[in-house]
């Protein structure tokens, strides 16, 4: 293994914001190693060991070893017993294999003199043969090495479930290189050990990033993991701003990351200033600053954060895990629970939405070749009525204890409201009739994330009592830029002028028919964005609970009469990066010593 | 002490992996050390992977190397010499 002295830089799409300072800690596929492998999807971690861990490594290397080889037995004998003789003598020459001191002494050796985990050393081991047979001539000894492949699978997948080496016990100050990362690795991941996350593959919006963002852990992708590979042992830098990895830093790199980091945490801790101020502009208009909540412990932080509410209670995410949709009694419970901790404060409550990349209950969503414009949200509550009904109700009866709102998602036309109105009539009726107590006036409201509801949004708030922006899905769904995929993501841009417009147009419609409009998307829980949201006539912003201090502090730096001019300005310009890069400048001038958001 | 003897390989398919996991097994828990030299490369013959990667097809020569106690030894070799000229049962 070759050791650069030299700092190198390498520019990835940054996808989750911070700076992280660590070591590398590899997860590759087997894939990677065996193309044509598809049963063997976990990732292979590859991490340095302490001398200390030598022997466990080693131990864990034989049992793993004495597995395959019971297996390889137990196999033998189902097909000598079956009087497949050349079969079982084939297995025979895999069980010399399996002792062979190649496979033996010489792993637990690499793995002492390398001090790094069985699997990382076993599999380095098995591509040095992979090598090897590929360079014999005769093809008929080269595809000798199939066996060896065979057996290298079944020793692997033992060690890996002997210790599953996942995200969650990695060792403290690691950053995680993947080629690719799945929302679970990510969720499994510990805060305390995790600094940060490094992938070839993964867009900015896919739901990996967006929990990433969520547990505050940096993350940039698209960095060629070929290229870090000889360095493994060495310092990373990851600076979740820019996208930039530094490997290798010198003294000065270190210095000027290590006092940002430091900058990064006093900054964090400032905001916290923020709690017991009001989100008002400093000409003295006061917004609604509501939080986007999944799960009933977050409104504890919108109560410190003293939050205007509840602008976006995603129902279905306590429920994904379930493989039934839950009845009617259980979602009101939690409903209930919910409504009561919000002290009398608003909670919107969105129905279901399922489908897409979401799959509650998927055994009822038939296999479609486009979930994302497919049967998903609205359109499968409408299909699914029984299901529909009992979330309508459980909602109405946790109306009696609080101010509840209902919010349908993914509207595309006004038959869906329609429809989904008469549906809340009918139940109403039947809880009545079921002498069940629910509030007299609940306000019906519409999510605006397609386009085309975009466009008719005049005609959605003659029926409804508010709007929300989705601006995730309106800015996938007005691109046509799938914002899970990577060789896409500069195309996904909320900055792009069809979208300001679509938000512009919105906006003015819900004011013309007097009712309240809220932006529940990501780029509202971006200060950058605050100004521009501000100065197109938003009023009430939803952001994830963890967010508000940090929009409260950028409407606090705003002046509505600054962002009106901003606004403005926005509109007259063509492309989205020209808007981006406003965006930047003017959050600079405002806001000049947040080091998180200015680079 | 050590024994040398060369021997052609007669089988038709050379050292593939049954001839290889013979020769292993046959070794398994002997005390002496044995090495197969093919083209100039000489290897472990209590290693099966080994054996494969010499690529040895018929007719190509090897030396083979027994090194150990007088008696073990060649009893060793005459096994060895012994399953070479069977053509290991094919």
């Amino acid at each position: 293994m070759k050791v650069a002295t030299k700092e190198i830089r390498l520019q990835g799409i940054p996808i989750s914001r911070g700076i992280a300072i660590g070591k590398p800690l590899f997860f590759h596929t087997l894939e990677e190693y065996f193309e044509d492998n598809h049963d063997l999807k976990n990732n292979i971690p590859d991490f340095a060991i302490e001398k200390e861990g030598v022997a466990h490594e080693i131990n864990r290397y034989r049992q793993a070893i004495a597995c395959a080889r019971d297996d390889i037995k137990r196999l033998q004998k189902k097909l000598e017993g079956e009087q497949i003789l050349e079969g079982a003598a084939i297995l025979d020459a895999q069980l010399q294999m399996m002792l062979d001191p190649l496979l033996t002494q010489e792993v637990e050796q690499e793995i002492s003199s390398k001090k790094r985990n069985a699997e990382s050393v076993f599999q380095e081991v098995i591509k040095i043969y992979q090598n090897k047979f590929n360079s014999i001539f005769d093809p008929f000894f080269r595809e000798r090495f199939k066996d060896i492949q065979d057996i290298s699978r079944r020793v692997m997948r033992y060690l890996l479930k002997s210790v599953r080496v996942s995200a969650a016990d990695s060792p403290s100050g690691s950053i995680v290189f993947s080629q690719e990362l799945t929302t679970s690795d990510i969720v499994e991941s510990n805060k305390e050990s995790i600094e940060a996350f490094v992938s070839h593959l993964g867009g900015a919006t896919s739901h990996a990033a967006i929990v990433a963002k969520a547990k505050g852990i940096p993350y940039v992708t698209s960095i060629d993991l070929r290229a870090i590979e000889p360095y493994k042992g060495s310092q990373v830098i990851v600076d979740g701003r820019t996208g930039e990895i530094i490997i290798n830093p010198t003294p000065e790199t270190l210095k000027t990351y290590k006092s940002l980091r430091a900058q990064l945490r006093l900054q964090l801790n400032n905001l916290k200033k923020m709690e017991g101020l009001p989100a008002k502009t400093y000409d003295g208009y006061l917004m609604k600053l509501s939080a986007n909540i999944e799960s009933c412990h977050e409104v504890d932080v919108l109560h410190r954060y003293q939050g205007s509410g509840v602008g976006l209670f995603r129902s279905e995410q306590a429920f994904l895990s379930n493989s039934v949709f839950p009845l009617e009694e259980e979602q009101f419970q939690l409903y209930r629970n919910i409504v009561q901790k919000m002290n009398g404060l608003p909670i919107v409550i969105r129905t279901f939405d399922v489908g897409g990349d979401k799959l509650l209950g998927s055994h009822l969503i038939a296999e479609e070749s486009n979930p994302y414009l497919g049967c998903r949200a609205i359109r499968f509550s409408l299909k699914e009525r029984e299901i529909f009904k009992a979330q309508l109700s459980a909602i109405l009866r946790a109306s009696a204890f609080g101010d509840v709102s209902i919010m349908f998602p993914m509207v595309s036309g006004l038959p869906e409201l329609l429809e989904a109105k008469e549906i809340i009539k009918e139940v109403r009726a039947n809880l009545k009739e079921r002498g069940i107590a629910f509030a007299d006036h609940i306000p019906i409201g519409c999510m605006i994330e397609v386009p085309s509801a975009a466009i008719i949004s005049d005609l959605l708030a003659k029926e409804c009592d508010f709007l929300s922006i989705g601006t995730n899905d309106l800015t996938q769904y007005t691109l046509a830029v799938d914002r899970g995929n990577h060789f896409l993501s500069n195309l996904y841009a909320p900055t792009h002028p069809s979208v300001i417009r679509l938000i512009k147009l919105i906006v003015h419609e819900a004011n013309q028919h007097g009712i309240p409009v809220a932006i529940c998307g990501e780029i509202a829980s971006d200060p950058r964005f605050t100004p521009l949201l501000l100065g197109l006539g938003v009023r009430e912003l939803s952001v994830a609970a963890r967010h508000l201090p940090v929009v409260k502090n950028a409407i606090r730096n705003t002046s509505i009469v600054d962002a009106s001019r901003l606004a403005l300005k926005v509109l007259s310009l063509s492309t989205a990066s020209e808007v981006q890069e406003l965006l930047e400048q003017e959050y600079r001038r405002n806001v000049p010593d947040d080091v998180f958001y200015n680079v | 002490m050590k024994l040398v003897s060369k021997v052609k390989v007669k089988n038709r398919m050379g050292l593939h992996t049954r001839p290889a996991t013979t020769i292993v097994k046959l070794l398994q828990g002997s005390k002496c050390d044995v090495t197969i030299t093919h083209k100039k490369e000489t290897i472990n013959a209590k290693s099966i992977l080994s054996i494969l990667m010499l690529a040895a097809g018929q007719n190509s020569r090897i030396t083979i190397m027994v090194d150990g106690e007088e008696d073990i030894a060649t009893d060793t070799m005459d096994k060895l010499l012994s399953v070479f000229e069977n053509k290991f049962g094919e």
